[in-house]
């Protein structure tokens, strides 16, 4: 019983602290080290429920928080509020892409060019979990949780457009049409069981995308408007328990432990790749995201605080440039664009080892935190300079 | 002191004409060709490998050149297309002989549409000689229509001899690279399925032949144009390694036998002997 107790403990542990991707990708990583015949078996085995259908439910929970942030109350509700997030995520992406691309081309690695929507990825999640353990509460939290849902969301739409299929039919876009008028039909008809939308119109869409050449991880995001939902506050990955959230009638309460079941299954698939030369393709992704996606955030958001846009209160430039080096972790969503973007071979494994890598943001993010004395480092706050101090305030 | 300079260089140059033996038979009637892998810097070691192979060519007449990817490196200018294969190869090409190009990792894809590397416009394709079906695969993206392509090409194929060949060894014993299992887990049971014979690879820049993996002999060729010395580790499945000079190799596929034999920027061989074509089931 004590040995089951523990396990529950670190699970629950896992799960709240964003952990269960970093632990099965490292658990990927030693096996595929150790016996990479049984690990790519393996891998090549789960890669199309995992990829394709599994991550399905993730998007379908990640698109709940999205809608529900922007109900009112909701973080997003107001441009206004979330307007710079949406700056910041929009320069950091394209400061991404344009450093990932000058990287590819300046090695004359044409190859790689078509990669650049791995690098608008952000880990939410890591991100998030950075933040709010170096900048405590407050205004930082949600400010680096919209910029990763903007942020990914680009790279979501640039992939789902892109996606190429073998397996086009007409049959695709008529039954993306009969999930929406099903999932509708569901709402109407009032049913409150989440399995029910999911099962009925969630199968026909997938189907639907899968046929149209869209990728069918997404599948789920048009079923999500049609199911209960209760506004989400600026807390995004951190509602409390007993909210409206935890109802059974609600996506994340019905999606919680499957989806983190799915995300363990998923790190293990993906993140596995063996110890080999390091490739170019493997130096663009962080270059992409530890170098341009920072850059471009703070230049986006310098440009707009100097057009006349104001930083969220209690917010000054020093924990901004915090928040660019936690937004430049890419690692589930940077592991999911690579999977989506490149097919099997040796340039997806070099993609991989890339968003593996940005997971060296933590420390970049712990580095300028220490350096810029700001949060838990608060103490070194004696080496800034005081008008740096009184513009944070 | 002059007799002994003269001895001297007699025996020098006998040793250098045994250096440059002949192992393979050279049957009037049999396939010859040469592979190379990772040959297109435009460097030294590149032109010295190309003039052995024409060295070579002036007594094994082969009549084509298998490319085993990452034919040109860096800039990939059409100036670029001259110093790093044209050049070095010239001699061979105005001979007629013809290369037929995989793609590697740092290739502009845009070369598929390279005359001289006849991929037709391309990233994968198939050709007959003679007894001899080769599939040329992309190895940088396996998507979905190539591992439908290649499974639909291989069951079709009624040739004697099956090879394949791409940059990314499913098999290799390079301590830089190694063994791309990821692509050998898809591959490998599609290529013992339908009786593929021999696989030949680059990207690893040194020698290589394994032990029959599951009936399939595999290659390693990838110093055709740059070397890394010593970069090879010995493991149970070796038959032959060299990792000290940069290397081509030659073969000739006659009747149920497949002949090889690999050669060093210097002339000398390194390796050689023969296949033996399975009987099929």
């Amino acid at each position: 019983m004590n040995g089951i107790k523990v396990v529950n403990r670190a699970s629950r542990f896992a799960v709240d602290h964003f952990l269960v991707v970093p632990c099965g990708a490292a658990v990927a990583l030693v096996w595929a080290n150790w016996g990479a015949e049984s690990y790519f078996w393996f891998a090549s085995q789960l890669a199309f429920a995992v990829n394709h259908v599994g991550m399905a439910f993730f998007f379908a929970m990640i698109a709940q928080e999205v809608l529900e942030a922007t109900m009112p109350g909701g973080a997003l509700h107001t441009w206004r509020r979330a307007t710079l997030p949406i700056v910041g995520a929009v320069g950091g992406t394209i400061g991404a892409i344009a450093a990932y691309e000058a990287f590819v081309l300046a090695g004359d690695e044409r190859l790689l060019l078509a990669g650049w929507p791995i690098v608008c990825a952000i880990d939410g999640g890591l991100a998030y979990l950075f933040v709010q353990f170096l900048l405590g509460k407050g205004a930082a939290r949600p400010f680096v949780a919209l910029m990763a849902i903007v942020s990914n969301a680009i790279g979501l739409i640039v992939i789902g457009l892109h996606q190429q299929s073998a397996h086009l039919r007409l049959a695709g876009p008529l039954l993306i049409a009969c999930g929406l008028v099903v999932s509708v039909a569901l709402l109407r008809l009032r049913v409150r069981t989440i399995w029910v939308h999911i099962v009925i119109g969630g199968t026909m869409l997938w189907w639907g995308f899968w046929w149209s050449g869209l990728h069918p991880a997404l599948a789920l995001v048009p079923v999500v408007p049609f199911l209960p939902r209760s506004p989400r506050g600026l807390n995004l990955f951190a509602d409390p328990p007993h909210g409206p959230h935890d109802s059974p009638r609600h996506l994340e309460h019905v999606l919680r432990m499957p989806v983190q079941i799915i995300m363990l299954l998923f790190a293990l698939v993906n993140a596995g790749t063996v110890a080999h030369g390091i490739e170019r393709g493997a130096w663009a992704v962080p270059v992409g995201a530890l170098v341009g996606r920072p850059l471009g955030m703070l230049i986006a958001v310098s440009v707009s605080v100097a057009l006349g846009l104001r930083l969220p209160h209690r917010l000054g430039w020093r924990e901004l440039v915090v928040i660019a080096c936690a937004a430049s972790c890419s690692f589930t969503f940077g592991l999911f664009f690579a999977t989506a973007v490149f097919p099997i071979g040796a340039v997806l494994t070099e993609a991989k080892v890339g968003a593996l890598s940005t997971i060296a943001g933590a420390l970049l993010t712990i580095a300028a935190a220490w350096m810029l004395g700001v949060g838990r480092f608060e103490g070194r706050a004696h080496d800034v300079p005081a008008r740096t101090r009184e513009s944070r305030a | 002191m002059k007799r002994i300079g003269a001895v001297l260089m007699l025996v020098a140059s006998a040793w250098a004409a045994g250096a440059q033996d002949l192992t393979l038979p050279n049957r009037p009637a049999s396939l010859k060709f040469a592979a190379i892998g990772d040959n297109g810097t435009g460097e030294a070691p590149e032109y010295d490998v190309g003039r052995q192979m024409v060295d070579y060519h002036g007594r094994f007449p082969f009549e084509m050149v298998i490319m085993l990817g990452d034919n040109l490196y860096g800039r990939q200018e059409p100036q670029d297309f001259v110093r790093k294969f044209e050049e070095p190869y010239r001699p061979l090409l105005e001979a007629g002989v013809r290369f037929y190009a995989a793609l590697g990792n740092h290739d502009n894809p845009s070369q598929q549409r390279y005359p001289p590397f006849n991929m037709g416009g391309v990233r994968y394709y198939t050709y007959a000689r003679r007894n001899v079906r080769f599939f040329v695969l992309d190895s940088d993206f396996l998507d979905a229509p190539q591992r439908a392509w290649i499974e639909g090409a291989l069951q079709q194929s009624s040739d004697d001899w099956k090879i394949c060949y791409f940059h990314h060894p499913l098999y290799s014993d390079g301590k830089t690279h190694g063994s791309q299992v990821d692509l050998r887990v898809v591959l490998e049971p599609l290529f013992v399925k339908y009786g593929v014979n021999v696989v030949f690879s680059g990207h690893d820049h040194v020698y290589e032949r394994f032990k029959p993996q599951k009936g399939i002999t595999y290659f390693v060729a990838g110093a055709g144009g740059q070397l890394r010395r010593g970069d090879v580790k010995r493991s149970e499945m070796t038959a032959a390694q060299f990792d000290q000079d940069c290397s081509f190799v030659l073969v000739e596929v006659s009747g149920d036998d497949l002949f090889f034999q690999a050669v060093s920027r210097t002339g000398a061989t390194v390796d050689s002997g023969t296949v033996h074509r399975r009987p099929r089931s």
